[in-house]
């Protein structure tokens, strides 16, 4: 049943369905401490209760220029491989049920996209990527040298 | 209350009292190891005998409730021999004990596969029991030569307080980031109850709370505490069976087994231990032919000692071997290609011992079955890096090498200092600062040297790091450039360097936790933490840094440049007058001019003493007074002002380091000389301005000099030198050398204790001599010699010799 739960957000530009596996929760953020030195994608630690995550820019990811937090944006909590990552979202619209199947995606991507897009899947009338969260947390390779 | 029958074997039950077992018996057997060899070493032992014996029967209990019957008959056998020489029908000799530890070896075997396949796997133990049970000949005793492994007390007082519950680690960890929680909601209250003005019953209540959440947790950060003894259990029984196949006779001794250390850090050293003492019985320790060759006792002795020391826990392994040859290792480097014969020649004598860090070094001429395992030094050292430690060595080539490990004390919490840097907050590990400096101070000078930074502070030369050019970031433009501090780091052994930050905050404790790996990877980081005020901050990886600056920090060869240090002093005091304020011991706010103070220092509180009338504070070697009219209470550290006019050092206690500021011109004298000079308005607050010169006045007589002048002695054949006359000396402000001891320095004033008649042997250019002789009268007006018990006149003599201090 839990396969079938997407989050519908507007993440670097793009309404996509992330896949509520992994997705932890959804929060607003302030000022986050900023990184030096780290990968373009982190956009900085911010503590959540006891915990500190890192906070990531999926436009730099996505190949797109970085955007400032703004403070009290939301961010999507996700765990990958026992870390705590926040993924910026443009928008948060709703954790829904859809019971579509997901489809290949046809057609040509961005470069940046086709990297994280798993799949497509059609909701209220129309597609949207499917993504998983954890695909945003590693750059790649050749943008992180 | 669960009934045994409704244990299936499948049950979620069943697994968790079988892990409970399985960890537990890991204990036993590692424990029991060590202490069958003990007794060994002395059968007579019965406290020993049944310390074993309940182990075992530990063991055989909880397996017959699990029904694993091989464990169980395995644990009844190695019982029942025990129980028999308990019961004095069987001598303990080395078949017995051999026997029980093939017990144990099967045990531990078998456990190793129930916690790999949840069933205990089908075999036949008949010939380890067999083995046990097997003929008793009455062969003498085996010899080894062992000697007590710890005090009986200890091992006794250890049993007894082996009463503990197992808990698993998630909950430990789930208690502590509620406790984090709990301090974090704290603090944020305590700021909410300031900003309101509540009133002070309010805030007394709240007051009582957060020291009771203080107190819950610092318990909670001893949860993850254990002795150190379980590290050393197994290692009698690894030196025994070791020194057995190799013929070698080795006493072991542990101490220390007391200190406490968070068991993930005690998981990482724990093969490197193991390794260490391989190597030392292998390597270290000569066969016995060249032991008596080289005149040594037969049996070698490895010692392993463990304690606290600061932030820190030094674990030392210490064998009278043969220590390690710079040239012979130098010789294998060049063999095994690991540098060329010119680079090899360019090493001083440390490097050459630190090849041995090098990887794919081995020391051994061949590979033996023991230390060639493809683990070598380089992993030791790589392992207890990662945990932020450090390895030393310290050897005598010929008498032994000590092996020192030095951990943090916790993986988890460690005392940080926090530094500001481009605008935002680092930590750094609290045991790697050596030294805190205002970056404007008198003592500190930076040059700029073909575009890099040198500083020199007190004449030692440190690279200069500024902590936001390694992060690529620019200084934040709000930072006052007074502020700037130095944070003289040692990463190492034998590596430190100055980081410039931007200001420094104060220090905490942290707890530390992994960064995500995009940030490890960047090198420059060790971790995040969460400070009390909820944002989270980096830990610097002091050693990254390096790396990433690309600089070399190594100590040796750097020049100490007295002179330029003095060129420095004179330009530094041309500029304008600066004032530290700062809230004393009372909490009042209080000046004192910048110049007159060396440093800030930071000690734990048991460094402070009183010692006639007068409270004192032991800082490392020296001793020095403190202005404090009683000793402060408590626990934990203390700041000190560390007040320097050139020739001594006075200590003044502070709560906290508020500001540095420029002393206004406009100051209110005091009436009468006193501690206060006079007051000054800094931001429109009356500041007390502290008086230097009445406060150095007050303790003058006896602060020691820095310098202390060096006394030599010289032909002291009946020791009367070192026993009567030395302690004098000393305690008049010299210090003393006999002629012979191993002193580069050369000594300001040879004494000669040579009978009369004779002349000293030792005269050197042109170091004055004083001779003492035994009689009290003179030998004519001309005789320039000194009476030795006329303590008077041999004050006097030194002092017209070297000008010292007279007591």
């Amino acid at each position: 049943m839990m396969d079938k739960l997407y989050l519908i957000a507007r993440i670097a530009d793009t309404r996509v369905a992330l896949r509520s596996r992994a997705i932890n929760s959804v929060v607003t953020v302030g000022t986050p401490v900023e990184v030096p030195a780290a990968p373009p994608h982190v956009a900085g630690l911010f503590a959540l209760r006891s915990r500190v995550f890192t906070l990531i820019d999926p436009h730099v990811v996505i190949g797109l220029p970085a955007v400032p937090v703004a403070p009290g944006q939301r961010v999507i909590v996700v765990d990958v491989a026992e870390h705590g990552y926040a993924l910026l979202a443009d928008e948060i619209e709703d954790v829904c049920f859809i019971d579509a199947a997901e489809t290949r995606i046809a057609g040509k991507l961005l470069p940046g996209w086709a990297r994280v897009a798993d799949a497509m899947i059609e909701h209220q009338g129309s597609s949207l990527l499917v993504v998983d969260p954890s695909n945003f947390i590693t750059l790649p390779a050749l943008k992180a040298a | 209350m669960v009934e045994p029958q409704f244990l299936g074997r499948t049950g979620i039950a069943m697994d968790d009292l079988l892990n409970d077992f399985l960890a537990e018996t890991a204990e036993i057997l590692a424990e029991a190891g060590g202490a069958i060899v003990a007794w060994e070493a002395d059968p007579a032992d019965r406290a020993q005998l049944d310390a074993i014996f309940r182990l075992v029967h530990t063991i055989k209990g909880s397996s017959g409730f699990l029904a694993l019957p091989r464990v169980t008959a395995l644990s009844h056998a190695a019982e029942d021999a025990l129980d028999q020489v308990r019961r004095g029908n069987r001598p303990a000799n080395a078949t017995l004990v051999t026997g029980v530890l093939g017990i144990l070896d099967r045990l531990g075997d078998l456990c190793t596969a129930l916690s790999q396949n949840g069933v205990e796997p089908a075999g036949d133990d008949r010939d380890v029991i067999g083995a046990l049970a097997g003929d008793i000949p009455e062969d003498a005793p085996f010899e080894v030569a062992g000697v007590p492994l710890r005090r009986d007390d200890d091992f006794s007082a250890e049993l007894q307080s082996w009463r503990s519950i197992r808990v698993p680690l998630p909950l430990l960890d789930s208690v502590m980031t509620g406790v984090t929680d709990i301090v974090l909601a704290r603090n944020e209250f305590a700021r909410m109850l300031r900003e309101s003005g509540a009133d002070l019953s309010v805030i007394a209540s709240f007051d009582r709370l957060s020291d009771s959440i203080a107190g819950m947790r610092q318990s909670v950060s001893q949860m993850r505490m254990q002795r150190i003894d379980k590290l050393f259990a197994p290692l009698p029984r690894i030196v025994r069976d070791l020194a057995k196949d190799m013929g070698k006779k080795i006493a072991f001794q542990t101490s220390g087994g007391e200190v406490e250390l968070d068991r993930e850090m005690m998981e990482n050293i724990r093969d490197p231990l193991i390794h260490i003492v391989r190597n030392a019985i292998d390597h270290g320790i000569e066969p016995l032919e060249d032991r008596v060759a080289a005149g040594k006792d037969i049996t070698a002795t490895i010692s392993v000692s463990a304690r606290q020391s600061g932030n820190q826990i030094e674990i030392e392994v210490r064998d009278d071997g043969r220590g390690l040859s710079p040239d012979a290792l130098t010789a294998k480097a060049i063999a095994s290609r690991l540098l060329t014969a010119t680079e090899a020649r360019a090493l001083a004598p440390k490097d050459k011992l630190d090849l041995i860090f090098r990887p794919g070094f081995s020391t051994a001429a061949k590979i033996t079955s023991v230390s060639g395992r493809g683990v070598g030094m380089d992993i030791v050292k790589a392992n207890v890096e990662k945990i932020g430690g450090i390895v030393e060595l310290r050897n005598e080539e010929g008498r032994g090498l000590a092996i020192l490990l030095r951990v943090p004390m916790t993986l988890t919490i460690i005392s940080g200092l926090m530094v500001r840097a481009a605008g935002q907050y680092f930590a750094i590990p609290r045991g790697a600062v050596r030294e805190i400096l205002l970056e404007n101070g008198d003592t500190v000078r930076i040059d700029q040297l073909g575009g890099g930074e040198l500083a020199t502070v007190r004449g030692e030369q440190f690279p200069l790091l500024r902590l936001e050019n390694i992060l690529g970031r620019e200084r934040d433009e709000a930072d006052d450039s007074d502020d700037r501090a130095l944070v003289i780091v040692r990463p190492g052994q034998g590596q430190s360097y100055a980081l410039s930050v931007a200001a420094i905050h104060d220090h905490e404790e942290l707890v530390i936790k992994p960064a995500a790996p995009m940030i490890m990877a960047t090198g420059l980081y060790a971790g995040t933490t969460l400070p009390d005020n909820g944002r989270p901050v980096l830990l610097l990886d002091v050693q990254g840094l390096l790396a990433t600056a690309a600089i070399d920090a190594s100590e040796t060869g750097r020049s100490h440049d007295r002179m330029a240090e003095a060129e420095a002093e004179a330009a530094a005091a041309r500029n304008a007058v600066q004032l530290l304020l700062f809230r004393d011991m009372n909490n009042r706010v209080r000046g004192v001019r910048l110049s007159v103070i060396e440093r800030v220092e930071e000690v734990p509180a048991k460094a402070l003493f009183e010692s006639a009338g007068r409270v004192q504070a032991q800082i490392g070697d020296d001793i020095f007074p403190v202005h404090a009219s009683a000793l402060p209470g408590g626990e934990g550290t203390l700041k000190l002002l560390r007040l320097y006019d050139g020739r001594s050092v006075l200590c003044y206690p502070i709560a906290e380091v508020i500001d540095i500021v420029r002393l206004p011109d406009a100051v209110q004298p005091s009436a009468a000389p006193g501690l206060i000079a006079g007051v000054v308005l800094v931001g429109g607050d009356p500041v007390e301005l502290i008086d230097p010169f009445w406060l150095m006045e007050q303790y003058a007589a006896g602060a020691p000099a820095l310098r202390r002048p060096l006394c030599r002695l010289a032909d002291d054949h009946d020791g009367w030198g070192g026993n009567f006359l030395a302690p004098i000396l000393r305690n008049a402000g010299y210090r003393v050398v006999m002629v012979g001891d191993a002193s580069d320095e050369a000594p300001d004033v040879l004494l000669c204790l040579t009978e009369e008649g004779e002349p000293c042997g030792h005269v050197d250019g042109d170091v004055p001599v004083i001779r003492l002789r035994t009689s009290i009268a003179a030998a004519g007006p001309e005789d320039a010699t000194v009476y030795r018990y006329d303590r008077q006149a041999l004050l006097d003599a030194l002092r017209r010799q070297v000008g010292g201090e007279s007591a």
